[in-house]
């Protein structure tokens, strides 16, 4: 992998965050904890002259890591974040799709409900995904959340044109163009805090984090941010290849996304 | 990347991603497995075509976006569908390129065919340069140079016809399937004196920003933080300095001196094309300033209704028209046709009638004034999109 070039990858996302901003009355974000959405928060705090101006939701299963938890509870003070913790409760034995796939759409469309949120920004990035490399940078859910991927609105020069025309939100990308080695770049460059579980310990790291259940952590010994880059500059393994539910195949994973899953 | 559908472009890109590693093994293995799952050899276009329904009926729905990674640069290959029901989305895709990749297949009755030289008009009407033309599938005509020749002949008036400078085109032979010539000469095509394909690519990466000279052209997005001496926006050209004399906003006519500017986070002097702004003002602006024009008041735009344009037409301009233009939709008053132009020839045609897939030099009056420039003089304020009621009507450059 080799990194793009930062300031024209910052100068696109900020862009989208003000349109987003612009454009819509009551926009939320998706906050994990993981890397992507939480730079796209150092993002946001530099659009917005210093603070984030959203509120950013976590759904959570109640099966995060503790690490992720406590790094939750840290960044949301200390960048006075508005914090929405919406509460996914799962079955004790329920893995990937049956976890992932169904409960925590449902429990975002309660939410997004709930505070009559028209936009929602969702930190996916194409490289990460076959199914997320055809998304646009601003792209509509209809009523029940599902994505018509079959007929996406025109998007052309930067001009995201996306109407809510009778739907329930418009999902917003601002980092559809970065790829993993960027983010590590940028986490470095501007000193972004991170949850600790990416660095190794005994030999194994989290490359991409989810919950407790879904994650396995993979083989490396980069202990640091830049070694992690020295990492991502050599790898031939996908950077989901932790995530069980990425496991299962590429229908599942199109179909999840039609119906809501971020 | 261009092309008729089923000259191989999805396949390309695999293969281009393949041969300079630039994808996972998991990627290629789950490609490879769908592949036997449908019952077909390997097909490396599933790297890329990741629907269901793109893998079974073989064609490209939407853009997709792949990175390539070669030598020091890494750059993204846009595909985009080849079906002409799928223009509006070719075309989407397209307009985020800064060089063209057209492939045609040199197999017997393929070739040239019209949506090959329509997809090469749209992109020089959307302000594309560069171009290199890959004549695909040539393991299928035995790698024969006259196959080649053929080929190049047929689509080089064409192509200057529409504007391309010689200087800026290159051919190659390759097999997408094969890799002959994808990132190395290949054996089977020693007549061929030119480099590999993702040589010619790698020259052409990068650049396409706008230009950098003493024309300050900022389009603006809102307010900031509440307040309204606080503007964001976006420097399409030129560069703005604190304190710089002779600034306005237009079309809403107020002089204004910009005292701050924050790109990214940090407080700076100056900024130059391309970056994300936030400017402080030397005073509140009372009137909404989205898609207002900062700009310095010697050499600025002019705000009109009346526009003289050529247009891309992609469904028949009729019902409820309106403009696109800078994030803001515009209402059409209406359309007066002047002339015609044939998409496959680049020539006109003696009908006023605006055809689907073809060119139309129209005068445009619109219900509100606009800041816009001519398409040479500033892409960025030089182009809109057409809309018939809700439905993408075609796009259009500012003449």
């Amino acid at each position: 992998m080799i990194k793009q070039n930062l300031k024209t990858l910052e100068d696109r996302s900020i862009y989208i965050l003000r349109e987003a901003d612009s454009k819509f009355s009551n926009i939320a974000a998706l906050w994990s904890m993981g890397k992507d959405s939480t730079t796209m928060l150092a993002l946001a705090r530099k659009a917005f002259l210093g603070k984030v101006p959203f509120p950013v939701i976590h759904i959570d299963n109640r099966i995060d890591f503790p690490e992720t938890y406590s790094f939750r509870e840290y960044l949301a003070k200390k960048w006075k974040l508005n914090l929405i913790v919406a509460y996914s409760d799962v079955k004790p034995d329920a893995i990937g799709s049956a976890c992932c796939g169904k409960n925590k759409p449902e429990t975002l469309k309660k939410v997004m409900k709930e505070h009559g949120f028209d936009a929602l920004i969702v930190s996916i990035r194409r490289d990460e995904h076959g199914i997320r490399s055809k998304e646009r940078y601003m792209s509509p859910r209809d009523a029940k959340f599902r994505w018509d991927y079959k007929n996406q609105p025109a998007e052309l020069w930067d001009d995201y044109s996306s109407k809510l025309d009778g739907g329930s939100h418009v999902r917003v990308h601002p980092l559809l163009d970065w790829n993993e080695i960027d983010i590590w770049s940028y986490v470095k460059q501007e000193r972004i805090p991170v949850n600790p579980l990416y660095f190794a310990r005994n030999g194994f790291r989290y490359r991409s984090l989810g919950c407790t259940h879904c994650t396995v952590p993979v083989k490396s010994d980069a202990r640091t941010v830049d070694q992690i880059i020295k990492e991502l500059e050599v790898t031939k393994t996908e950077e989901r290849s932790g995530r069980s539910m990425d496991k299962e195949n590429e229908m599942v994973m199109q179909r999840l996304r039609a119906l809501g899953y971020m | 990347m261009l092309g008729h559908k089923d000259h191989g472009k999805s396949t390309l890109i695999g293969s281009l991603l393949m041969l300079t590693n630039s994808v996972s093994r998991a990627r290629v293995e789950e490609a490879k497995k769908y592949s036997s799952k449908l019952h077909k050899s390997f097909e490396p276009a599933f790297i890329l075509d990741s629907f269901h329904e793109e893998r079974m009926g073989g064609l490209t729905i939407d853009v997709t976006r792949a990175e390539v990674s070669y030598k020091d640069a890494a750059f993204s290959l846009i595909d985009v569908p080849g079906h002409e029901e799928l223009i509006k989305n070719m075309i989407s895709g397209a307009s985020y390129a800064n060089t063209a990749l057209l492939i045609v297949s040199a197999k017997r009755d393929e070739g040239i065919r019209d949506q090959t030289k329509r997809h090469l008009f749209i992109a020089r009407m959307l302000g594309i340069d560069n171009l290199v033309v890959a004549v695909n599938k040539m393991d299928l005509v035995g790698f024969d140079r006259a196959e080649f020749d053929q080929i190049r002949k047929g689509l080089s008036a064409f192509i200057s016809r529409i504007g391309f400078a010689g200087d800026n085109v290159s051919f190659v032979p390759i097999s997408a399937y094969m890799g002959d010539n994808i990132v190395e000469r290949s054996g089977n095509t020693g007549w061929y004196r030119g480099k590999p394909l993702i040589e010619l690519l790698y020259e052409k990466a990068g650049g396409a920003e706008g230009k950098n000279d003493g024309a300050l052209r900022i389009v603006l997005q809102g307010f900031l933080g509440g307040r309204k001496d606080i503007v964001s926006g976006r420097i399409v050209r030129g560069h703005i300095k604190v304190n710089q004399k002779g600034t306005c906003i237009i079309p809403l006519d107020i002089n204004i001196t910009v005292r701050g500017i924050i790109v990214n986070g940090r407080g700076v002097k100056s900024a130059k094309v391309g970056s994300s702004v936030a400017l402080k003002l030397d005073r509140s602006v009372d009137a909404d300033v989205r898609g207002s024009i900062l700009c310095g008041e010697a050499y600025c735009p002019i705000a009109r209704s009346a526009i003289r344009a050529r247009i891309f037409v992609t469904r028949r301009l009729s019902g409820r028209l309106s403009i696109r233009f800078n994030g803001m939709d515009i209402r059409c008053r209406s359309i007066k046709i002047i002339d015609q132009i044939d998409s496959t020839t680049g020539e006109l045609i003696k009908s006023k009638r605006a055809a689907e897939l073809n060119a139309v030099d129209a005068e445009l009056s619109l219900m509100v004034k606009i800041p816009a420039e001519r398409f040479d003089e500033t892409r960025e304020l030089g182009r809109f999109v057409v809309y018939s009621g809700k439905e993408f009507a075609g796009i259009g450059i500012v003449m």
